[in-house]
């Protein structure tokens, strides 16, 4: 598809309507993921707020329901981040894991893990998760930037390196510790939304949020970058400033949500991707309507994550790897042909 | 005979049936009897270092079947050592036919023969003491985040099921992992976590928040793995201490004392 050609022109109702209609089946699909589970309840007694201590209470409130708004918020940043990415590297396949931040974020949160930090885990390892994937930032920064000026391929490259070293130093570290140790960093690298209390639910979100809304401010020139360089710079963009910024926003999402549920592939790729297909190209749209198409996949990836083989549960970092890796493929396939995407 | 050791509990085992003067080399995380820890480590169980092991030149080199340590284990075959690999599971009967086995071949034959009638006898004790008793609906979860249980056919299954309990998660799998749905589904009357460490290190606040009977009647426990279920010679000693914490009264324990619902511990 070409999308100068067929996309429609953006007016304010459309966008308007694009974004309320995902609105609305995001509200739905949080109520419905949170009354499908792996296991039965009674919601005449999980809806008692007399009786706080009902199984069918805890395990709505406090065993699904966190998890459900969890997936809600790392999906809509992981959505919003790919989105923005695409525009700013100008290629369709970049994904928030591309640029390495969640590989130098995974550093941080399998460090605390091999090593037996003491204290509260829950809380230490998106502590330490989130602390590594600035440090990753600034590093791949000041890497990518020739001659003052940040620059995407550098960025790309330095990326792809960046995750590799990644994964030899977590192989380093799983080498090093007992294979109990071992163990529990496979699992945490296949990703997982399950057992995260409110406040840290809440802290993501503010986190996912701000940095989502960062974006969508840079939504306009992110379209002018998206023409080219020098087209964008006649028409008055600074940029570096817009590259800087949304490529901060960004890895602020991707750390926040790598620091809390480990890595969880290819939403960033898929859903914007999808999206740009449906409504076009125009980052004033397309932002948001990835934030909230995110929030929507992951939200029914882990409805299937824990329901498939309930009581047992699949991680969902690996579901949605196998639903994403063959669609990279096909998009791949689609570019080689030269059909555009 | 000069011996190297490539599991913590067959260094274990070794020295309960008094070959310890032998051992010239053990695995990583052998730490008992506290003898063991000077001895010289030669890599860990799952991954132990061929060269170091020919530099201690044994005699006898003994090992558990592992997919970690079988191209460890073959070549040091090849190279002519002689190697026992040992079976140890998933039943008691099998740890006490490999304590059997490596007592004989370590020229500790009677002692062998005593250690592991000694071990059945513990066994049967607790079998008889716990035979009568209601079972009580037990969680023992082995891995933290995500939740991983003990399921059937494996040790600890069985240690569950001699100590007297009602295992919730039986019949799901070996090592099932678990939602927290279904942990509070089940209800379990007592959870056993050895997934860190003991009473004094673990965090369980994690479990506080379910409001399961086994939080409101204080009946929520954190268990070394390592050091009490090895499957070596403190078989016995494991055994009790889980049978112990199912049925307290039955072993002379003061009756655990009831917390009020979600209090932290």
């Amino acid at each position: 598809m070409r999308p100068a050609a067929r996309q429609p022109r953006l007016t304010r109702e459309r966008a308007r309507a694009v974004l309320a209609g995902l609105a609305v089946l995001l509200g739905a699909s949080l109520v419905l993921a949170a009354i499908i589970g792996g296991v039965r309840i009674d919601f005449s007694r999980a809806l008692d707020f007399a009786h706080p201590d009902s199984p069918d209470f805890v395990i709505l409130f406090r065993a699904r329901l966190p998890r459900v708004l969890l997936g809600a918020t790392v999906g809509g940043g992981l959505g919003a981040a790919g989105a923005a990415l695409q525009a700013l590297l100008r290629n369709p396949l970049a994904s928030p894991d591309v640029i390495g931040i969640s590989g130098g974020a995974s550093i941080g949160a399998i460090l605390v893990l091999a090593l037996g930090v003491g204290g509260p885990a829950w809380i230490l390892v998106p502590a330490a998760a989130f602390a590594a994937s600035l440090a990753t930032l600034g590093a791949i920064v000041r890497l990518s930037t020739v001659h003052g000026r940040l620059n995407p391929y550098s960025l790309l490259l330095v990326g792809v390196i960046a995750n590799t070293i990644a994964a030899a130093l977590i192989m380093l570290v799983t080498a090093m510790v007992d294979s109990l140790r071992a163990q529990g960093v496979l699992v945490w690298l296949t990703g997982s939304l399950a057992q995260r209390p409110y406040s840290l639910v809440a802290t993501v979100f503010v986190f996912t949020v701000l940095p989502a809304l960062a974006l969508w401010a840079q939504a306009r020139s992110l379209n002018l970058l998206a023409l080219g360089e020098e087209t964008a710079v006649q028409l008055g963009t600074d940029v570096a400033r817009v590259r800087r910024t949304s490529f901060l926003a960004s890895a602020l999402l991707v750390g926040a949500s790598v620091s809390v549920s480990g890595v969880i592939g290819f939403v960033g790729l898929i859903v914007p991707h999808c999206l740009r297909l449906a409504i076009g190209s125009d980052q004033r749209l397309l932002i948001p309507a990835s934030f909230l198409g995110g929030a929507v996949f992951l939200v029914w990836a882990d409805t299937v994550a824990r329901t498939l083989l309930a009581p047992t549960e699949i991680p969902v970092g690996v579901l949605t790897a196998l639903c994403g890796g063959p669609f990279f493929i096909f998009l791949l396939r689609r570019q080689e042909e030269g059909r555009g995407i | 005979m000069r011996i190297v050791s490539l599991a913590p509990s067959i260094t274990e085992t070794l020295f309960a049936v008094g070959a310890g003067a032998e051992v010239v080399a053990v695995s990583d995380l052998s730490d008992f009897p506290p003898e063991a820890r000077s001895i010289e480590r030669v890599g860990s169980y799952m991954k132990p270092n061929v060269e170091a092991v020919i530099a201690h030149r044994p005699d006898l080199v003994i090992a558990v079947p592992s997919p970690g340590n079988r191209e460890a284990v073959e070549g040091l075959m090849a190279l002519g050592l002689r190697v026992l690999v040992v079976e140890e599971g998933p039943t008691i009967g099998d740890i006490l036919g490999a304590i059997g086995r490596i007592a004989d071949e370590c020229e500790r034959h009677d002692a062998g023969r005593v250690l592991v009638e000694r071990l059945r006898e513990r066994v049967a004790a607790v079998r008889r003491r716990v035979a009568p008793l209601p079972r009580p609906r037990v969680l023992m979860v082995v891995g933290e985040n995500p939740l991983v249980a003990v399921g059937d056919d494996n040790l600890l299954a069985e240690l569950l099921r001699e100590a007297g309990a009602d295992n919730v998660a039986s019949g799901l799998g070996r090592w099932p992992r678990l939602s927290v749905e279904f942990v509070v589904k089940s209800a379990p009357q007592v959870v056993i976590d050895s997934s860190m460490g003991d009473e004094a290190s673990a965090d369980l606040s994690f479990y506080a928040g379910l409001g399961i009977e086994a939080v409101r009647r204080g009946r929520l426990h954190a268990v070394r793995l390592d050091e009490v279920l090895r499957p070596g010679p403190r078989i016995g000693e494991g055994l009790e201490k889980l049978a112990r914490l199912l049925h307290p009264r039955a072993f002379g324990e003061p009756a655990p004392a009831a917390r009020p619902a979600g209090a932290p511990r």
